[in-house]
């Protein structure tokens, strides 16, 4: 978060004017009542007016980049969408009511107001794979099994200890699955951050972060078992920078082979788990 | 006709005073008949006056004020918990809501009496409980309006207030509240101020002699702060101050001669404040300027805004005041707990006022004067490192190109604690970094105006507990915590410290060396809120309130 993403916002200052021009669009068109369809789906003026109410009164919880903070349990917004149980009319209904049993409040908004801030989250959404991939998804499955379910699901299959990935083309783009692929440890998961340490019995432990407080650690250590440690017991607890994921360069997964690993990701989408 | 009815109405209340008075006399009977066991919380006195209050710990079976006593400083005298025995420290009962309401969790203070615990809730709720049992006489549960403003984001309470047999509470819809404490019934209730323009009340009214004291939330609305004072017997006002000065007034200089900026400048008064019955002033914190990020349409200084105000306490006459942070542009609200102390300066006796800020310096002033004796950081912040000559700080930058703190800040109004044998101010610190981007708001009644985004990069933050020497501003010691936390701290005099932190942890901790003796996993985050102490039935008990739940500690038998 440096200048860049400073610079980057001042540029999409809010223009009150638009705003207003929207909301007097909305009532004129006598589509202000709350109901299952944004009435400005096909406006983009309203998404930009939307990201001015957002940096308002949505932004302090929800960070200015709406990717959530952490500290006070306020969730990503990018990510919504890729839940297939999210659609405008639910968002706004969030957006609206709050959440009972959590820090997020009911909002007096206007609705038109409201489906603007949708509109906004709409805009900037974690775009997925949209293209479809050109691969081959009988062998990309077959790639899938022999380089990645030991530690991936898919279809209730496979290991866990990195992401599941039935419906990572949802929310990655190829770009971004092949540069995990090709450089894991460049942005690797919150709740995957790789650590390390030593016991007193001198045991050398190498797994992913789950959860942490001031006296103990919990993990899932490269055999994908859950383990906890108190850090008093330990010599050594490091975080480590290298994530748990092997490099796949060109060598080992052509830019073919990738392909039809993706092709075959993105023919699971959308389908639910056999358990 | 009306004759008659006031007639039959006064008759009905001498049939229910008869039956009540028969009742009180059967039930102190049967009570008598079993003394020898300790009686399940019975409400048998008047309940605590003034000077009860006043002497703060001298009764150490009772809490009845937020921190204790009037000092602010929530160090308790009891010894029978130790560096030696605290290991041994258990779980007595545990007190869950039971409810299912927005917002955070408990933040208050519970007050305690006779056997009996006062305590606020988030979203209006309050509770009498038994102290032995962890069992509610009552509960009270406010119907609050669905057009909250700043009361719908923040639904928290930080405790009630008590004297005699009544409780105050102020409300997130803006009021002031008296209750009955042994039924939860409502005696009175007075609104503070309009809560649909962004009005809200969160903290523990100050109850003095003759006097409710309670400040207002809502800094994030176009609204102007203020301090009251009420009468317990009627809930009449007795005087206000505005913590942001009208056109023309002394401290309006401070400000564009604009009398709608004065009026939507913020300076909210969301925390306790201390007092000084000697000197009979109040010391109370007051939060940021309105718009908080976007300083350009409130050029100056912005009195009295992030400042601590120094009032008398009869007519509400500022006696002085000390800035931290002079036209604040990053949400460094003011709202901590002034701690009050009698200690030797320079060789010399000084009434002394510290404060922990979340702008990033401890602060000692002398507090019949509000000269400033000390100003040191106490966290990496970036935006000043040293006060100049003059009383303010040297500024270094705006945090636009990042860093510290963020608009959390490097301490909130988490309480701290002061142990005076050893002359150390204990709170918790935050280290965290932030960019902040200035945008002009646009004002719409109701809704928030901050001005602007931050964005807070949560990979750079940690937070610690650190013990403070008054004297130098100097870290005697630390213990880090992994994520920057929220928790309170009080002490006890057998050389104790007790905190909570973020990830759910109560702690204890020797106050000379630092270290960490006994913790126990709460299940939720600590936040706001720290500890309480008393003793019951001779027991040392302590109290820590952590997500929705309540928990008791004790030595086993």
């Amino acid at each position: 978060m440096t200048s860049l993403s400073a610079s980057f916002l001042r540029n999409r200052i809010r223009n009150e004017r638009l705003v207003m021009a929207v909301v007097a669009f909305v009532f004129l068109s006598n589509l202000a009542q709350a109901q299952g369809v944004n009435p400005l789906e096909t406006d983009p003026r309203a998404a930009q007016a939307g990201g001015a109410i957002f940096r308002a009164q949505c932004a302090t919880c929800h960070g200015a980049d709406a990717k959530g903070i952490d500290s006070i349990n306020a969730p990503d917004l990018t990510l919504i969408w890729t839940r297939e149980a999210t659609t405008d009319a639910s968002v706004f209904e969030t957006i609206k009511e709050g959440v009972v049993g959590s820090i997020m409040p009911p909002h007096q908004n206007p609705d038109p107001e409201i489906w603007m801030t949708v509109s906004y989250l709409r805009s900037i959404a974690v775009s997925g794979t949209n293209e479809t991939v050109l691969g081959n998804v009988d062998q990309g499955r077959n790639m899938f099994l022999e380089n990645c379910s030991r530690c991936h699901r898919v279809d209730g299959a496979g290991g866990s200890l990195g992401p599941d990935l039935s419906s990572i083309t949802g929310r990655r783009s190829v770009a971004s699955l092949v540069n995990s692929l090709r450089e894991p440890s460049s942005n690797i998961g919150r709740r995957f951050k790789p650590v390390s340490l030593t016991t007193a019995a001198n045991e050398r432990v190498l797994g992913t972060l789950k959860s942490e407080d001031a006296f103990s650690v919990q993990l899932m250590d490269s055999e994908q078992v859950l383990r906890a440690f108190n850090k008093a017991e330990l010599i050594r607890f490091t975080r480590e920078l290298d994530s748990l994921m092997p490099v796949f360069s060109e060598a080992a997964l052509t830019e073919a082979d990738v392909n039809d690993i993706l092709s075959y990701l993105q023919s699971r989408r959308g389908r639910r788990p056999s358990i | 006709m009306i004759k008659r009815d006031l007639f039959e109405m006064k008759n009905k209340f001498f049939w229910k005073l008869i039956f009540s008075t028969f009742c009180l006399g059967l039930s102190t009977n049967l009570l008598g008949q079993s003394s020898s066991a300790p009686s399940l919380g019975v409400a048998s006195n008047g309940g605590p006056v003034y000077e009860d209050i006043l002497r703060g710990f001298d009764d150490p079976s009772r809490w009845l004020t937020f921190s204790g006593d009037y000092s602010g400083k929530r160090h308790s005298p009891l010894e029978q918990i130790t560096p030696e025995n605290v290991d041994q420290l258990r779980p007595v009962w545990t007190f869950q809501t039971g409810t299912t309401t927005r917002g955070r969790g408990f933040e208050t203070s519970p007050l305690m009496d006779d056997g009996i615990l006062y305590v606020t809730g988030s979203n209006n709720f309050a509770w009498a409980i038994d102290a032995r049992t962890g069992r509610s006489f009552w509960q009270y549960r406010r119907d609050l309006p669905n057009d909250l403003t700043y009361g719908a984001s923040a639904p928290v309470n930080r405790g009630f207030g008590m004297l005699g047999n009544q409780l105050f509470m102020v409300t997130l819809d803006a009021h002031l509240v008296s209750f009955d404490r042994r039924t939860g019934n409502v005696l009175w209730e007075i609104p503070l101020a309009d809560y649909k323009i962004g009005y809200s009340a969160t903290l523990a009214p100050l109850v003095l002699d003759d006097k409710v004291i309670v400040g207002i939330s809502g800094g994030e609305y176009a609204t102007r702060g203020f301090i009251d004072a009420y009468d317990p017997a009627t809930g009449e006002q007795i005087w206000r101050f505005n913590t942001i000065p009208g056109l023309g007034e002394p401290g309006s200089e401070t400000w564009p001669p604009d009398p709608e900026v004065l009026s939507r400048g913020g300076g909210g008064t969301w925390m306790n404040g201390s007092y000084d019955p000697d000197l009979n002033i109040i010391y109370w914190g007051v939060g940021n300027p309105n718009p908080d990020y976007f300083g350009d349409t409130r050029l100056g200084d912005n009195l009295y805004s992030n400042s601590l105000v120094a009032l008398d306490a009869d007519t509400g006459e500022l006696k002085w005041h000390y800035q931290f942070t002079p036209h604040d542009i990053n949400d460094w609200d003011s709202n901590h707990m002034p701690v009050l102390a009698d200690i030797e300066w320079n060789s010399q006796e000084r009434k002394v006022v510290m404060v922990g800020n979340r702008n990033g310096f401890f602060y000692v002033l002398d507090r019949v004067s509000g000269e400033l004796l000390l100003g040191k950081p106490f966290t990496a912040t970036t935006w000043a490192r040293e006060i100049g000559d003059d009383g303010r700080p040297i500024v270094l930058n705006d945090g636009s190109k990042g860093c510290l703190p963020d608009p959390w800040g490097s301490t909130n109004f988490m309480p701290p604690s002061f142990y005076p044998a050893l002359d150390l101010f204990i709170l918790t610190a935050r280290e965290t970094c932030a960019t902040f981007v200035p945008e002009e708001p646009r004002y719409v009644t109701g809704q928030s105006s901050f001005g602007g985004v931050v964005f807070i990069d949560g990979e750079q933050s940690s937070g610690a507990l650190r013990a403070l020497d008054v004297h130098t501003g100097e870290l005697r010691w630390e213990f880090t915590y992994p994520s920057p936390t929220f928790g309170g701290v009080m002490t006890t005099a057998a050389g104790l410290v007790f905190a909570g932190d973020h990830e759910g942890n109560f702690m204890a901790f020797d106050v000379e060396s630092g270290e960490n003796l006994w913790h126990y996993q709460t299940g939720s985050r600590i936040w706001g809120a720290a500890a309480t102490t008393y003793l019951l039935d001779g027991k040392q008990h302590v109290l820590i309130p952590s997500g929705t739940t309540l928990t008791a500690f004790a030595l086993p038998d």
